[in-house]
C-alpha cells in the first residue's frame, strides 16, 4: 500500500484489550496508521451492547458506541482465562510493541500475565493500563465508570445550577481524556525506547485525566483557596452567558468591546439604560450584571440564532449559538474542512459519515478508513498468517472457547 | 533544562492561553526545551507571568520577549527556527504569514521542521476566521446542548473542557508528526482545529444523528445508552454534599438492596426487573435519595464500592486538592517561584518511570531565558543583545 509509508505510525503493532475506557486511545493511534489489533473475549466485547445503535432492536454488530471508538482495527477473539489463550496470546506479545489494558488492577497478575511475565520475551514492550483510579493507591480497587470518574474527578460539582444536582458532561469525557493521555503517554515511551531500547508500564487514571482536565478549577482553589461552584447558564467568569434568542440560545460575551455592544443594541432602540455613562466602567458593570443580562436577553430574544452569530462574527464577537447534534452534521466548516469521512458498512447497505480527526498534516495520509471488525472478524488472517495455526487448530481452539 | 525523555528537543512556543500552553506543558514535562515568546506588551492578563494562572500552564519553560512588530524580531525568529524542532502557534490563521513567518517560510531554514498551527476553525474554510472561546466551541459542538439537564435550560460544562482536550490532541500530533519525521527525515505542517476536536467527543451520537435520522435531546445525567438503573447523582447529608451511583445488573442491583437492609420497596413489582426499574425510574431514584440524605457521600461511597457497585463522591476543588487517594499517588507536586513562593500544582498523569521526566520547575519571569537563549543558543554579544534591548526588539 503507497499510503501506508506516508503515513505517521505504520509499524507500530498494539494489542488492544481495553474495553470502552481506553477504546478511543488505540484507535488515535490506528487513524495514524498504526497496527491495531483488538482482542476481545469469545462473543465479543461488553461495550459493543452499549447504544446508540444502528436500527433496532440492539444488535452487538451494529453499536455504534463500539464502531466510533474502533475504527480502523482488525478484531479477533481470545480467551485469557484458558491456558491455551494465554499461550496464543504470549506468541502475540512478542510480536508487537504495546499492549493496552483497562482490567481492574492485579487481574492479569492473578492470569501470570503482568508486566514483567510479558515483558520477558519482548523488553521493548510497553504496557498501556487505562483504569479508573490507577493501579496503587487505597481507592484502586474501586469500581469505575464515567459518571464515578466524573464526579470523584470534579467535573460534576462545578457543572449544572445552583438549583439542579451536579451535571455529568454528555458522552464518555473521562475515557476520551483518559485516551488522549495514554496515547501520547505511549508515543513517549516509544520515543524513550529508541534509545534504551526498553519498554514501560503506563499507569493511567481516570480520576486523574479528569482532573487534569479542569481549567480553572483547580487552580483558583491552589493559589486563591476559591471553591469553584456550579453557575448554571453563567460562566465563572462571569463574563459569558447562555441568553435565548428568537429561535434558542446563544453563548454571548458580556463585557468584550462593550462599547460597539451597546451601540449595536442602540441602533436598534433596545439599549435602554445601558446607554449611560457609569456602565462603561467595568466595575460597575460586574456588581449590576443581573440586570445587564435582562437587557441583553430583551435583545437578544428579538434575533434569530443565526443573526446574532453573522454579524456578531463581523465585529469580532466571539459568540456561537447551542446547537444540537442533528445541526453539527450540517456546519459548513465541518463540510468545507471533510472534516466527515465516509465509512462503507456493507452490513448496513450504506456508508456512513464518521466524523473524523481535527488535524491536517501537509502529508497526503490514507483518507480511507476501516469499519471496526465483527466480532472475531480477523481471526483466521492473524491466526493462521501470522502465526502459522492450522485451520484444524482454529476449529479445536473454537470449539474449547478459546477464540 | 531537565533530563526527561524529550530531552534534546526544542520547541518554539508562540501560543497563548490556554490550549496551546497546555499541549506545550506536556512538552515541558518529559523534558522538551520550550521557549514560549512574549513581549511586555502581550504579558497581560492570563500571560503575566507572575501569576498563578501562568505558573499554572508555563511550568518547564523558558520565557524570551521580542516584539514581533518590529521587522527585526521576524529575523530573529528565523534563527531560533533553524535550531528548533517544532514551532507551535495558535493565533488567528492570518498572523504567522502577516509577520511572513509561514510554514512555507520557515522550512526555507529549517526543512525538517514540524509546526504545529492550532486555531479555532483551522486554517481552511469559510468560518477560519471565526473567534471562538472555548465555551463558544462547546456551543457549536453540540456538548453544551447535550449537557443539559433540558432542551430549554442549556447549562454545559462548567469551564473551558475544549482548551485542554485540544492541547491533548496537539501534543499527540506533534509526537505522532515526530515519528514521522524520525522515520522520514521529513518534516510537516499541522493544521489542527479546537472546533473538530470538540466534535469529535460526540462522536457516538453524531453517528446516531445521522444514520438513525432521528432529533437528540438532552437528557441530564440520566443514562441514555446504557439500562444503568439506578444510575445518576444523589444528594447527602451535608451542605452540597452529593454522590454517584450506577447500577448496571440485576447481581448489583441485589447488592444495593443488601447495602439498602431490603427495604419494602425494593420488593416492590414495578422495580423487579431492569426494564421496569428504567420505566419507573423517577419514583426508584427518590426512594434512593431517602437514603442517601442520611449519609455522607464518602460513608455511602465507601459501602457500596464494598458491595462491589459503581459509586463516587462527587468532588470539589478542595476536596481534590485533599483527596487521600491522589495525595497517596503524589497527585500535587510543589515548585518554587521566585515570586509566588512555594506553589503546587498537579503532576502530569501520564505515569510511567518517573526518571522519564526529569527535573521540574516553576514558570519562567518574563524574558528570563533571554540570556541564555539569544546568547548561549544563538551567540549573541552583551552588545548585540543590549542594543536590541534598547530599541525595545527584545522587550
Amino acid at each position: 500500500m503507497k499510503d501506508q509509508k506516508e503515513n505517521l505510525l505504520p509499524g507500530i503493532r498494539i494489542l488492544d484489550l481495553a474495553d470502552e475506557k481506553a477504546s478511543f486511545c488505540s484507535r488515535l493511534l490506528a487513524d495514524l496508521g498504526a497496527d491495531v489489533v483488538k482482542i476481545e473475549r469469545p462473543g465479543g466485547d461488553p461495550s459493543r451492547r452499549t447504544g446508540p445503535f444502528f436500527g433496532d432492536p440492539p444488535h452487538p454488530e451494529r453499536s455504534l458506541f463500539f464502531n466510533y471508538h474502533n475504527t480502523n482495527k482488525r478484531g479477533i477473539t481470545l480467551n485469557l482465562e484458558n491456558r491455551v489463550g494465554r499461550e496464543i496470546f504470549l506468541r502475540l506479545v512478542k510480536r508487537s510493541d504495546v499492549v493496552l489494558e483497562t482490567f481492574p488492577p492485579g487481574y492479569l497478575r492473578n492470569l501470570g500475565l503482568d508486566f514483567e511475565v510479558l515483558r520477558e520475551g519482548n523488553p521493548g514492550l510497553i504496557m498501556a493500563s487505562v483504569t479508573g483510579f490507577g493501579q496503587e493507591g487505597p481507592r484502586s480497587k474501586y469500581k469505575s465508570c464515567d459518571i464515578v470518574a466524573s464526579a470523584f474527578g470534579g467535573q460534576m460539582y462545578v457543572s449544572g445550577s445552583p438549583v439542579t444536582p451536579p451535571l455529568k458532561p454528555f458522552g464518555e469525557q473521562s475515557y476520551y481524556a483518559a485516551s488522549l493521555f495514554a496515547a501520547i503517554g505511549i508515543l513517549l515511551v516509544l520515543r524513550k525506547r529508541k534509545e534504551t531500547g526498553k519498554g514501560e508500564h503506563l499507569d493511567i487514571s481516570l480520576q486523574e485525566a479528569v482532573a487534569s482536565t479542569l481549567e480553572h478549577v483547580m487552580i483558583r482553589y491552589l493559589y486563591e483557596k476559591i471553591v469553584s461552584k456550579r453557575r448554571g447558564n453563567i460562566h465563572w467568569s462571569n463574563a459569558i452567558c447562555i441568553l435565548a434568542c428568537k429561535d434558542g440560545f446563544m453563548v454571548i460575551t458580556l463585557f468584550q468591546q462593550w462599547e460597539t455592544l451597546v451601540e449595536w443594541m442602540d441602533s436598534e432602540g433596545m439599549a435602554e439604560d445601558l446607554r449611560e455613562e457609569k456602565y462603561r466602567e467595568e466595575e460597575y458593570r460586574f456588581r449590576n450584571l443581573d440586570h445587564i443580562i435582562e437587557v441583553i436577553q430583551r435583545w437578544t430574544k428579538t434575533h434569530t440564532k443565526n443573526e446574532l452569530f453573522e454579524s456578531g462574527q463581523l465585529m469580532r464577537f466571539p459568540w456561537a449559538p447551542v446547537v444540537s447534534p442533528e445541526e453539527v452534521l450540517e456546519n459548513p466548516q465541518l463540510k468545507a474542512r471533510r472534516f466527515f469521512i465516509d465509512v462503507e458498512h456493507p452490513e448496513m447497505s450504506t456508508s456512513v459519515k464518521y466524523p473524523g480527526v481535527p488535524y491536517q498534516f501537509s502529508t497526503s495520509l490514507p483518507n480511507k478508513w476501516k469499519r471496526a471488525p465483527f466480532t472475531g472478524e480477523d481471526n483466521i488472517q492473524i491466526y493462521t498468517e501470522e502465526l502459522g495455526l492450522s485451520e484444524e487448530d482454529l476449529r479445536r481452539l473454537s470449539s474449547m472457547k478459546v477464540i | 533544562m531537565n533530563q526527561g525523555v524529550l530531552n534534546g528537543l526544542r520547541v518554539l512556543d508562540f501560543t497563548r492561553v490556554l490550549a496551546g500552553p497546555y499541549a506545550t506543558r506536556i512538552l515541558g514535562d518529559f523534558g522538551a526545551e520550550v521557549i514560549k515568546v512574549q513581549s511586555k506588551k502581550t504579558a497581560e492578563g492570563a500571560e503575566s507571568n507572575a501569576t498563578g494562572y501562568f505558573n499554572h500552564w508555563h511550568r518547564n519553560k523558558r520565557s524570551i520577549t521580542l516584539d514581533m512588530s518590529y521587522p527585526e524580531a521576524k529575523g530573529i525568529v528565523l534563527e531560533l527556527v533553524k535550531i528548533s524542532d517544532l514551532v507551535i502557534e495558535n493565533f488567528s490563521p492570518r498572523v504567522m504569514s502577516n509577520w511572513g513567518l509561514d510554514y512555507e517560510r520557515l522550512k526555507e531554514v529549517k526543512p525538517d521542521l514540524i509546526m504545529l498551527s492550532m486555531s479555532a476553525m483551522g486554517q481552511k474554510g469559510p468560518w477560519k476566521d471565526d473567534v471562538a472561546y472555548g465555551p463558544t466551541l462547546q456551543a457549536l459542538s453540540g456538548l453544551t446542548y447535550l449537557t443539559s439537564p433540558t432542551k430549554e435550560t442549556p447549562m454545559g460544562i462548567g469551564y473551558a473542557y475544549a482548551d485542554p482536550i485540544t492541547g491533548l490532541y496537539a501534543a499527540f500530533a506533534a509526537l505522532s508528526a515526530l515519528e514521522y519525521r524520525d522515520r522520514t527525515g521529513k518534516g510537516l505542517y499541522i493544521d489542527l482545529s479546537e472546533y473538530e476536536g470538540v466534535c469529535s467527543l460526540i462522536g457516538p451520537t453524531l453517528l446516531d444523528s445521522s444514520l438513525n435520522h432521528r432529533n437528540i435531546f438532552p437528557q441530564g445525567n440520566r443514562s441514555v445508552d446504557l439500562p444503568a438503573v439506578p444510575y445518576g447523582c444523589y444528594q447527602c447529608a451535608g451542605i452540597d454534599r452529593w454522590c454517584v451511583i450506577a447500577v448496571f445488573d440485576e447481581g448489583e442491583w441485589g447488592s444495593l438492596c443488601r447495602v439498602l437492609g431490603h427495604p419494602e420497596w425494593t420488593k416492590e413489582e414495578r422495580f423487579s426487573t431492569l426494564s421496569k426499574r428504567k420505566e419507573n425510574e423517577e419514583e426508584l431514584n427518590k426512594f434512593i435519595e431517602q437514603w442517601t440524605l442520611q449519609h455522607t457521600p464518602e460513608e455511602l461511597v465507601n459501602l457500596l464500592q464494598k458491595a462491589g457497585i459503581s459509586a463516587g463522591v462527587v468532588q470539589n476543588a478542595e476536596d481534590l486538592a485533599t483527596d487521600p487517594h491522589l495525595i497517596s499517588r503524589d497527585f500535587f507536586v510543589q515548585l518554587e517561584h521566585p515570586v509566588l513562593g512555594k506553589t503546587v500544582s498537579d503532576t502530569s498523569p501520564i505515569r510511567f518511570d518517573e526518571g522519564s521526566r526529569g527535573e521540574w520547575k516553576a514558570a519562567p519571569l518574563l524574558g528570563e531565558g533571554n540570556h541564555y537563549v539569544f546568547k548561549e543558543l544563538l551567540g549573541f554579544t552583551e552588545d548585540k543583545l543590549s542594543s536590541y534591548v534598547e530599541r525595545g526588539i527584545i522587550g
